[in-house]
């Protein structure tokens, strides 16, 4: 960076900015914290009103994290499955040993994750996993609204997962190509993923009549699901590309909304202000804007550059802070609205 | 490839079953001297080695949608060596073994393919242990053993103790004649110098510079169809850039999949810098290398590796790029 005196956002004046030394892997709400993983194993917990708290957890990286009904579970490089509560309490579900625990997810009390081609579900006090089995090693997994079906990508597609009568059953999805992070869109009726090729994999499930959203500029890393209509919102982009998901054919032969376009590099990392019909977009560069989904939108600065990739931000549950973290390990967290 | 300090060193190790690479990754893991090496297995739990920077994967190659078809990659690897980029400590080097079985090239595409990888690491060596007692007759009876050969910048020629000086002779001129370029150290229980073997920077376009290949005369006894051997060429006159460019290209597409590797030092008609070149199949890194050295004679030399070079007219084609 150059001598330039940087001129702080509200957000960086009004924030707390913590040097944590290691990259920022993930971050999910929980209660009204917000949970964050990081690449030495340690999870912190962030409040609107107290000091942060700090939990080791894993050896080595947290390469996944997510809410359940009684605390935050993890993933890690350890090949360890754990349920961390909000008061430090660190419950092992299920040691993988020398293979890494890749996915994780949660709704209400079933907790499940991947660790090479399977996943691994619990549910109702059961100790003993239901495993499903894949061809190749799991990219992603996603449980829908209802907690009736899971998404699980791989080489060559989505597999899709129906609890029916007590046993899952599974319909195939495909599309060649390796497929990373998956997810629903907000009504169930479409799924989306990321591919090792610079573009996202669509399917509508009803059909299964697919699409693909390309022309990045690099891989796309993140996306998330915003507005009304909704729009998917997609980073891997110099502006955070908006695909319109509403009507019959959603974003098939139409053009994106290209909004937040201030960031001069890539996007790396996208989140939705919920309530609201706008989004954060992080960069390559550590800049993050808030952005409005319209076609002429008005950009907020949020974070200026800071040299690293942006790798998560979040939203506290009560939407009174935001959390930005990059890979180097800095966090900000501050008041989203004026005092 | 872009140099960058921060770009953790990858050395890929390959051979096969029984010669020596287990013996030779417990060395790796054993002797760190302080330095924090990873090392990413397939099916290496049993062994009992307690480090959490053993990593389990499964070798799984794709082809990347492209549209070009030996265009594959190691889709664990990109998802592993992204994973250990995010690790707050900072590793000296990474260590990829593959199975006995396994063909090199997607190792190597991976990171000319993959641009998260490329970032943040860069290939350093491919290094195969060979058995000296049981080569010969691999060579004859697979395939992969050949391309892993064919692949080394290293070949650790492993159980020198167990065959005879004239045996063992016979088994470096086998490797020679498939690889003029790769370098031969001969062990015993791998016991060569950890630093022969990582941090070589073998991938690096600098050392095509340094590597003079032993330029073989061509002979092609008992040689069929499918066998690896190489070829070189040298033209003392400058070469004409266009031309190069287009044949080089043409060559690559129609005859990528049977070249292993290609690598080239090159002097164009009116160019003042060397140009240096090295492929893996249809994909290539070249860039100009600075200035020729004062003392230097200038010339082009290229070296192929592959099976049917004899069908490609090679000489012809090289000899057609030189400047009128």
């Amino acid at each position: 960076m150059n001598n330039e005196s940087v001129i702080k956002s509200r957000f960086e004046e009004n924030g707390k900015v913590f040097e944590t030394g290691a990259p920022v892997t993930g971050a999910v709400s929980i209660e009204n914290a917000v949970a964050v993983g990081f690449g030495d194993g340690s999870i912190r917990f962030f409040w609107p009103d107290n000091d942060p708290l700090e939990v080791q957890a894993h050896s080595g990286a947290i390469l996944s994290i997510a809410s359940s009904n009684d605390g935050v579970i993890t993933g890690g490089q350890d090949g360890r499955f754990l349920k961390i509560s909000t008061n430090a309490e660190v419950e092992e579900i299920y040691n993988f040993g020398t293979r890494w625990v890749d996915n994780v997810a949660a709704y209400e009390s079933m907790v499940l994750c991947s660790s090479g081609k399977n996943v691994y579900i619990w549910s109702d006090e059961n100790d003993k996993p239901k495993i499903l089995e894949h061809q190749s090693t799991i990219g992603g997994i996603a449980i829908d609204q209802n907690g009736r079906r899971i998404a699980v990508s791989c080489y060559g597609g989505v597999t899709l997962w129906r609890l029916e009568k007590n046993k899952w059953k599974s319909s195939k999805f495909a599309w060649k190509g390796s497929h990373g992070k998956v997810g629903f869109s907000p009504d169930g009726k479409y799924l989306v993923t990321t591919m090792q090729e610079n573009e996202l994999h669509a399917w509508r499930i009803r059909d299964k009549a697919s699409f693909a959203m390309s022309g990045y500029p690099s891989k796309v890393k993140s996306f998330t699901w915003a507005g009304d209509n909704p729009y998917l919102v997609t980073a891997g982009a110099k502006e955070a590309i908006c695909w319109p998901f509403d009507g019959k054919e959603g974003p098939k032969g139409r053009k994106p909304l290209c909004i937040a376009s201030g960031g001069q590099q890539n996007a790396t990392f996208v989140e939705s202000l919920p309530g609201e019909k706008a989004v954060f977009a992080g960069f390559r560069n550590g800049m993050v804007l808030l952005s409005e989904l319209s076609e002429h939108p008005n950009d907020v600065l949020i974070q200026n550059p800071t040299g690293s990739e942006v790798s998560n931000i979040s939203i506290s549950p009560d939407r009174s802070h935001i959390l930005v973290g990059d890979s180097k390990g800095q966090i900000l967290w501050s008041p989203l609205w004026e005092q | 490839m872009e140099t960058n300090t921060s770009q953790v060193p990858v050395t890929v190790l390959t051979g096969f079953l029984g010669a020596g690479k287990t013996t030779l990754l417990n060395r790796i893991l054993t002797e760190q001297h302080g330095r924090r090496y990873a090392v990413i297995v397939n099916e290496f739990g049993e062994q009992g080695i307690d480090n959490d920077l053993v990593v389990d994967a499964d070798e799984e190659v794709f082809e990347m949608n492209n549209g070009c078809i030996c265009c594959t990659v190691r889709g664990d690897l990109i998802r592993i060596l992204g994973g250990l980029m995010k690790r707050a400590d900072q590793l000296d080097a990474i260590i990829v073994e593959t199975t006995g079985l396994a063909d090199p090239a997607p190792v190597a595409q991976t990171f000319f393919v993959d641009q998260d990888v490329a970032d943040r690491t860069k290939l350093d060596a491919i290094v195969t242990v060979a058995d000296a007692v049981h080569l010969s007759t691999q060579l004859g009876e697979h395939h992969e053993a050949e391309e892993q050969i064919a692949f080394a910048d290293v070949v650790l020629l492993n159980k020198i103790d167990l065959v005879d000086k004239s045996k063992l002779a016979g088994v470096k001129d086998r490797i020679r004649k498939i690889n003029p370029y790769t370098k031969i150290i001969e062990t015993n229980r791998c016991a060569a110098p950890l630093e022969e073997i990582l941090g070589l920077n073998a991938f690096s376009l600098d050392r095509v510079l340094e590597v003079e290949p032993d330029f073989l005369d061509s002979d092609h006894d008992h040689e069929h169809d499918d066998d690896v051997t190489s070829v070189s060429f040298v033209s003392d006159t400058p070469l004409d850039l266009e031309k190069f460019e287009k044949w080089f290209g043409n060559l690559l597409q129609t005859h990528g999949q049977n070249i292993l590797r290609s690598k080239g030092i090159l002097d164009f008609k009116n160019e003042k810098d060397r140009y240096v070149f090295q492929g893996v199949h249809m994909l290539m890194d070249a860039s100009p290398m600075g200035p020729w050295p004062e003392k230097s004679i200038r010339n082009s030399r290229v070296v192929f590796i592959g099976r049917k070079l004899e069908t490609m007219n090679l000489k012809e084609g090289f000899e057609s790029c030189k400047s009128d």
